[in-house]
């Protein structure tokens, strides 16, 4: 499944709130110079390691 | 002629085959034989060569390579002409989406067609070549036949379809619009070499029309209404031109564009680009008569009304030379002036001389005000006329006034590209899916007159809105903003309180599908991120369950 740009971006926005507030990352190679939690999340979502996905009923 | 040359440039050669001039002709030789390979050509030309090879310097011989490399390059050059605008095409056809093209690349296309036709039957061209000359000739002995030609589509060849099948095994599933998958038969059809390379070639194509299909819930239309709003805000405030044909005034600039956007029922300045069939194209008589059929003629604009106030009749004088102008008899207007009410009319002297029925000074008065407004021939609305020869359309007429309805049927009017700017007349007479061309057409080309590149998409959409339920409205109070179904959408835009008001009275309810409501109400909208609904699981994985 192709993501629009507009879920990719829900997707990762989702995430990165989870992190910001101290969900555990996904990934456990995360380069330890990365803090920012949109980063950490985009990292993961390259990875295809968010749990997170995209209802499309209609 | 050729061949002769050829000969005596050979002689040349042998007489001082050390002189350079021989590279040149050899050069002129091998470009006939490359443009007409004909078996005794070549065979002088290798001939050529060989008395060449051992005598030439080694700078000849470099001449001799550069002018070849030069050749290459310049048919080359022509080569790639071609290419570069089909290929333009199939980008404009991109995107287009290819759910439909516009009017002029229609046009475009048809016109090669039928190039291409004629090509091909070339002895059925020339016999329409010899029927045309003998109608400059003779032009009224001639007849004419009645039935148009409709733009038949071109059969599809053997090949054509062997192609196209192919690139449905291509594609599978996978889907490209028709007009794309046209295109590509055509490029392949005439380039072979195209033919091991398809489904490369239909890849990437599938790739580019994935990078322009525009995402779902992304909010297009506003993107539009920017993009034409903006480049209006530049537009001169009030422009008159003369739009390319002598004194026909239309107008154009930003008061055109308001008239389309609000689908006024009709235009300040309606005019006709009308196109001609046939022999009417070519010949300039038959032309001229379809002219004088379309435009209105008043009978003060053939002959003078005089009053006989004593006896109480009136004369109608016509004017000898305006009247052969027209193409119109005495007996005609005497046909035409009969119709007026409680009068007796009949020739006299190479005039026209009404009675009155019931004689009075009033009643003439009356009568003279009616056979001023009486039209003797033409068609209703349409006040001007020019011709004008077009270099490929042969004898066009442009007119000031528009009827569309009327115009269609005369004989010797080509149908298919006669053209109006009144767009509700297009719609009535053509339908629905003209009308939205048209709206194209006309605010692509008001942009585009003054500079301004809107891309076609954006004025695509305009056009959709305006003619979604199938009558054309206007965008704004009247039309497409007025009659939305939510309440508080038709609230944000205008009247608020009477909105309203009438809508608890009738006790509606509102869906929250708009973005006004959905802002009045304090949610995100359900255009892009906002349409998202996220769900746990892994997005991936579907991909492999074959999704």
């Amino acid at each position: 499944m192709d993501y629009t740009r507009f879920e990719k971006a829900r997707i990762i926005g989702a995430r990165a709130l989870q992190i910001s507030m101290g969900a555990p990352p996904t990934l456990t190679k995360i380069p330890k110079e990365i803090i920012d939690p949109v980063e950490i999340s985009m990292l993961e979502f390259e990875e295809d390691a968010i749990p997170i996905t995209v209802r499309r009923d209609q | 002629m050729s061949k002769t040359g050829a000969k005596n440039k050979k002689q040349k050669n042998i007489k001082n085959p050390s002189r350079p001039k021989k590279d040149t002709s050899a050069k002129n030789i091998k470009k006939k034989e490359m443009l007409k390979p004909t078996k005794e050509k070549t065979v002088k030309a290798k001939k050529l060569k060989e008395k060449m090879v051992p005598s030439p310097t080694k700078k000849q011989k470099k001449m001799g390579k550069t002018a070849k490399i030069k050749k290459t390059k310049e048919i080359s050059k022509k080569k790639k002409k071609i290419p570069k605008s089909a290929k333009d095409k199939t980008l404009k056809a991109k995107k287009l989406e290819g759910k439909k093209a516009p009017a002029p690349i229609k046009k475009k296309k048809e016109k090669k067609k039928s190039v291409k036709i004629k090509k091909t039957k070339g002895i059925a061209t020339k016999k329409k070549k010899v029927t045309l000359k003998s109608t400059k000739d003779k032009p009224k002995k001639l007849e004419v036949k009645m039935v148009p030609p409709p733009p038949k589509e071109k059969e599809e060849s053997k090949e054509y379809k062997k192609i196209k099948e192919e690139i449905n095994k291509i594609l599978k599933d996978r889907f490209l619009p028709r007009y794309v998958v046209d295109n590509i038969v055509d490029r392949v059809a005439r380039d072979k070499k195209l033919n091991s390379k398809l489904k490369i070639i239909i890849d990437r194509i599938l790739d580019d029309y994935g990078k322009n299909l525009i995402d779902p819930t992304e909010a297009c239309g506003m993107v539009g209404a920017q993009s034409i709003g903006e480049p209006g805000t530049q537009m001169t405030m009030r422009t008159f031109h003369y739009a390319g044909v002598a004194e026909i005034n239309v107008t154009l600039g930003l008061p055109r564009l308001i008239e389309i956007v609000d689908a006024r029922s009709i235009p300040s300045t309606p005019m006709m680009n009308i196109y001609l069939r046939d022999e009417y194209r070519v010949n300039s008589d038959l032309a001229k008569e379809i002219a004088n059929k379309i435009e209105i003629t008043k009978l003060t604009d053939i002959a003078d009304i005089e009053m006989d106030l004593i006896n109480l009749i009136i004369y109608i004088k016509p004017n000898k030379k305006t009247m052969d102008k027209k193409g119109l008899t005495l007996e005609e207007i005497l046909e035409r002036v009969k119709t007026v009410r409680k009068t007796d009319a009949h020739i006299e002297k190479k005039a026209i001389k009404i009675t009155l029925d019931d004689p009075g000074y009033k009643n003439l008065q009356g009568i003279n005000e009616n056979l001023k407004k009486i039209k003797i021939k033409g068609i209703d609305g349409i006040k001007r006329v020019i011709i004008r020869k077009e270099s490929h359309e042969g004898y066009v007429i442009y007119s000031e006034g528009s009827n569309l309805k009327e115009v269609l049927e005369i004989e010797g009017v080509d149908p298919y590209k006669t053209s109006t700017n009144d767009i509700h007349a297009v719609a009535r007479e053509l339908g629905i899916e003209a009308a939205r061309n048209m709206i194209i057409q006309e605010a692509h080309n008001t942009l585009s007159e003054q500079g301004l590149n809107v891309d076609l998409r954006h004025i695509m959409i305009v056009a959709d809105v305006m003619t979604a339920d199938g009558t054309v409205r206007a965008i704004g109070r009247h039309g497409v903003s007025g009659e939305k179904s939510s309440v508080l959408s038709r609230a944000a835009f205008e009247i608020t309180v009477n909105h309203l008001l009438l809508a608890s009275q009738r006790g509606e309810s509102d869906k929250l599908n708009g973005v006004a409501e959905n802002i009045i109400v304090g949610q995100p909208v359900n255009l892009g991120t906002g349409a998202v609904e996220l769900a746990m699981g892994h997005g991936k994985s579907k991909k492999k369950k074959g999704k």
